[in-house]
């Protein structure tokens, strides 16, 4: 197998007395889509917040492709091609979406720091940023605020943000959540189009079973901050104790999951 | 924005149309208006577009909120106006009182920038409320070097004086244009006028550029464009010191102006009230605020009560109305015109009109 490109090793997180991240040592490899299942409070959005730099680590480290990112500002990190969607909407409402997408082909172009030249002057960008308009079907609502979509198309440009920074290691949390059933197979099938790529990391958080059967080459669960099991899907799938753990919660919560 | 709006076309144009003959009217201001407070009221037109969009750079873009401003306006103001003072008149002192502005600017707004915009937008508030206070108190007690209260009082450079023919016809006397004398002061209306806008058209090309998208993705959501890789306290920081460079620069124009700077013209906090209005009434986020909100606030300041004073004069004889009218309440109307204009344009005019009825 290829060496891995994201590696946390130890990685732990403490609020006070909580450990909210507790140890938890993980190889992500490019061409493998990974998704991460746990209970709510398992500590896998604060999981994900220590490897794109929301949060640091109280110990253990973060390598991308061998070299240490644990201290690194969140920008940086997105610089050494970690990109992270987020699982609350997070994008910036009052611009168009167009110019959303262009924000972020720019911020992997360098070009944030010229400021005598008119934005329009970089067609490169336009370009691109057109690019994935079009590969996340937003074109039509291209000059639209983003505040202005609806649900469901702003979880596309979410998606689409993250793809125009053309990361290396692609995060996704709940990039369905809230979505209605007729508009999840869009954002599926993007992710599923990013996991044909053999050279990109994929790592989903996930609830809904259909989704992590339909793209999972690996599952690793985290209850309680830690990792409880890592392996096959089908073998992870069938497997008591994470039954248990997160079938069983995950029932108990069930309408968050049907939302 | 070029890509954009393709919705609001109407309104973006009436602001726009309005921008365009506001620049007409300062262009040919000392022919148009002919009298001597016209001109002073112009040339004040001009230097505040440039302060209040300066400061828009910050608030309006960036969403960074300074009480620091007039301080940098201040140390560009001080600077040419010691040297002058010192020196004596000549463009020698204006050069070098611009640059030591701009230096002074720029350590304070590193200084300042890095130590605290890491923090939440409150505190940094308050710092630099702190930082003008002190600059304030400073100003006003070093009376040595400031003239402390009382402020300089220096000559500009000759060119500037009004004594100075810019052109002369055969006899020896100063030709005049439509009946306005070519001399000195008219010179020195035009550098008010050309320097504003150029910093003016610099700032228009800023916002436009990558860098500018940069500050509105940071206004918009500060956590998300540092994760899609903008170092936004650097970001922060940059913006911050821009426009202290650009403020600086209006207070040396002002004070070659002037020919007087004093902490009245120059640095109190009743300039920076000002300036807040100004950004309020025209329109955060947007150049063209900038430029509507000084023209609206700088011709009440200046014409309300004589407006006053007609309509009270001419109403002599209804009952009423000629006392609410008085000259002397001028402030309570100008106050009830800012509630008014904040009740019907939430964005300022200019946001309001080029953005639509959001939300309403």
């Amino acid at each position: 197998m290829t060496s891995p490109s994201l590696v946390t090793e130890d990685l732990t997180i403490r609020f006070g007395g909580h450990v909210a991240v507790n140890s938890v040592s993980c190889a992500f490899h490019p061409g493998e889509l990974t998704v991460i299942v746990g209970p709510n409070g398992a500590g896998k959005t604060t999981f994900f917040n220590l490897i794109s730099g929301q949060l640091t680590a109280t110990s253990g480290r973060v390598l991308k492709d061998g070299t240490e990112i644990t201290g690194l500002s969140p920008s940086a990190r997105a610089h050494h091609g970690v990109g992270r969607a987020f699982q609350l909407t997070n994008l910036f409402p009052q611009l168009t979406v167009l110019e959303n997408i262009r924000l972020a082909v720019q911020a992997r172009s360098g070009h944030g720091w010229r400021m005598f030249r008119p934005v329009s002057g970089f067609r490169e960008l336009t370009r691109k940023a057109e690019h994935y308009l079009e590969a996340t079907r937003l074109s039509t609502v291209a000059h639209q605020a983003a505040a202005t979509l609806p649900h469901g198309d702003q979880r596309k440009l979410e998606v689409a943000l993250l793809m125009a920074m053309e990361p290396d290691v692609y995060m996704f949390d709940e990039p369905t959540a809230g979505m209605s059933l007729d508009h999840a197979p869009d954002v599926l099938d993007l992710i599923a189009q990013i996991k044909a790529d053999t050279s990109k990391t994929v790592l989903l958080v996930e609830h809904k079973m259909e989704v992590v059967r339909a793209l999972a080459d690996r599952i690793i669960v985290l209850h309680n901050g830690e990792l409880l099991a890592d392996g096959d899907p089908t073998e992870i799938m069938s497997s008591r104790i994470v039954r248990d753990v997160y079938l069983g919660t995950a029932q108990g919560t069930g309408g968050e999951d049907a939302a | 924005m070029i890509t954009s709006d393709t919705r609001h076309t109407t309104g973006t144009l009436v602001i726009k149309s309005v921008v365009a003959l506001i620049a007409a009217l300062l262009l040919f201001a000392p022919f148009l208006f002919q009298d001597v407070r016209s001109l002073e009221v112009a040339a004040r037109i001009c230097i505040f577009i440039v302060l209040v969009a300066s400061f828009d750079l910050l608030i309006g873009y960036t969403g960074i909120v300074s009480f620091a401003h007039t301080m940098f306006f201040g140390f560009g103001a001080y600077g040419a106006a010691i040297l002058l003072k010192q020196m004596g008149p000549g463009w020698t002192p204006v050069l070098l009182g611009a640059l030591a502005g701009v230096a002074v600017s720029l350590v304070f707004a590193v200084a300042i920038g890095l130590l605290s915009l890491r923090v939440k937008a409150i505190f940094f508030a308050m710092i630099t409320l702190a930082a003008a206070s002190v600059v304030l108190v400073l100003a006003s007690q070093l009376s040595q070097i400031t003239g402390g209260e009382d402020g300089i009082i220096y000559k500009s450079p000759d060119l500037f004086k009004t004594a100075t023919k810019l052109l002369t016809d055969a006899d020896g006397k100063v030709v005049r244009l439509w009946d306005v004398k070519l001399n000195g002061k008219l010179a020195a209306y035009y550098f008010v006028f050309i320097t504003s806008l150029i910093l003016f058209l610099a700032m228009l090309r800023f916002v436009g550029s990558p860098f500018g998208t940069v500050l509105k993705a940071i206004r918009e959501n500060e956590a998300r464009a540092e994760a899609i890789g903008y170092r936004v306290v650097a970001y922060r920081t940059a913006v911050f010191c821009l426009s202290a460079t650009i403020a600086s620069l209006a207070g040396t124009v002002y004070a070659v102006w002037l020919k007087y700077t004093g902490p009245d013209t120059a640095l109190s906090f009743s300039i920076m009230i000002d300036i807040l209005l100004m950004v309020v009434i025209g329109g955060m986020g947007t150049m063209w605020g900038a430029v509507i909100g000084a023209v609206l606030l700088i011709l009440a300041q200046y014409y309300l009560r004589d407006l006053m004073g007609a309509a009270s004069e001419a109403l002599t004889g209804v009952p009423l109305l000629p006392e609410l009218l008085a000259p002397d309440r001028w402030l309570f109307w100008l106050g009830i015109i800012f509630i008014l204009l904040v009740y019907f344009f939430p964005r300022g005019i200019a946001g309001t009109m080029m953005t639509g009825r959001k939300g309403a």
